[in-house]
């Protein structure tokens, strides 16, 4: 805060001639036309890589329902992980109060003790 | 570097919520030693930590937000639903007051003469300064729309200015309001509906007051570039606020000010 309080009172002129640089207008490079951006140009963080990424039709931080798989041998659960194993809970049948909970581990689909469903870990990385 | 695998923020920690819980107990206990010592140190204490915390609070709110990216979707709307749920608390707030009126000035006891307004009270004309701060409400519910629809359209001017115009507007129904508190021909501790006037029309006010500082935040970032074309909740919670006390006042106006004169 010292510092923000040195720099509001030292005159501008004496800063560039330190800084060496010819005295022109603040421009705002990246604003839009009408003067307030838009995510595009000013959205950071997270809240960014989770924009790019679902413009982009991915979802790593699982923000969207997941989609529906018929789970049979051919069209198993896809389950994203961004390690090894994960956990999965699987509802068998609609408006089941149980849920089935078990580790899917990478490499050959795995079966719901229950209801016999194919699921498949799928490795996917996060955005950084 | 592990990175967290989902969208939702979880908050580092925070002595603001200490500090606030503290702030409150200062002022509740200031509050009873003022009434019986006649000192107002305690309460001041309270208060006045009160406001560094809802200053530190917030703007820690806005850091993490606007300046370090951890409003996400789902994190916005989580935000959206608090909004919401504490908008419908300050409704049931009011209702309370609401129903006060009613139930005194339904059916009127004979202390009161057995009629509504009670005897001896000279009511305010609903049609002079009240209906003059009806349309300045009601103006300023335009204004923030405007302000609105300029910011998602990304018109820079255009929101600084409506945005501008309706905290002027809010002031100006607060000076109005203040005006007539002081002309008034009844005091508060006019019997019920001394009562009833002041305490429901002056948390009122007390509401328009805060909006209207919840709105001039909202400006001062604006200005400062905080806001994008898609994501304002901020402005949009002041604008959700300031349409609460709009509506608040349509019914104190129909009820305490028309029916009840």
């Amino acid at each position: 805060m010292a510092a923000r309080l040195l720099l509001r009172t030292c005159p501008l002129r004496v800063l560039q001639l330190r800084g060496g640089t010819a005295a022109r207008p603040l421009q705002r490079a990246m604003a839009s036309a009408g003067g307030i951006p838009t995510d595009e140009e000013q959205a950071t963080g997270l809240e960014r890589r989770t924009l790019q990424a679902l413009k982009q039709g991915k979802d790593p931080y699982s923000i969207l329902k997941p989609k529906q798989y018929t789970g049979t041998k051919t069209d198993p659960h896809i389950v994203p992980s961004i390690g090894n194993k994960r956990l999965v809970g699987c509802l068998c049948e609609e408006d089941n109060t149980a849920i089935v909970w078990f580790w899917l581990h990478e490499g050959e689909p795995q079966r719901c003790p229950e209801c016999g469903s194919h699921y498949k870990l799928v490795h996917h990385e996060l955005p950084h | 570097m592990a990175h967290q695998a989902h969208a939702y923020h979880m908050v580092d920690p925070s002595p603001w919520p200490l500090t606030g819980a503290v702030a409150a107990l200062l002022m509740t206990s200031g509050l009873a030693i003022w009434m019986h010592f006649h000192t107002m140190t305690l309460m001041s204490l309270g208060l006045l930590l009160l406001l560094l915390t809802m200053y530190q609070w917030w703007r820690d709110i806005i850091r993490e937000g606007t300046f370090q990216g951890h409003h996400t979707p789902p994190v916005q709307k989580g935000l959206r639903y608090g909004m919401i749920l504490f908008i419908t608390s300050e409704v049931f707030f009011f209702l309370g007051f609401f129903w006060a009126f009613y139930h005194s000035s339904l059916a009127p006891t004979p202390e009161l003469g057995g009629c509504w307004p009670p005897t001896g009270i000279t009511t305010l004309n609903p049609f002079e300064v009240p209906l003059l701060n009806t349309a300045v409400l009601l103006a300023s519910g335009v204004t923030v729309t405007w302000a609105h629809h300029s910011i998602m359209e990304g018109q820079r001017k255009q929101a600084i200015q409506s945005l501008t115009l309706t905290i002027l507007l809010g002031f100006y129904f607060t000076a109005l309001q203040a005006m007539e508190y002081y002309e008034a021909p009844f005091t508060i501790a006019d019997g019920v509906y001394g009562s009833t006037f002041f305490v429901a029309t002056g948390f009122h006010g007390l509401h328009v007051i805060i909006g209207s500082t919840f709105l001039a935040v909202c400006l001062l970032r604006q200005a400062q570039y905080h806001f994008t074309s898609d994501h304002h909740f901020g402005f949009e919670a002041a604008a959700w606020y300031w349409h609460f006390v709009d509506v608040v006042w349509l019914f104190l106006y129909i009820s305490i000010y028309w029916w009840g004169s």
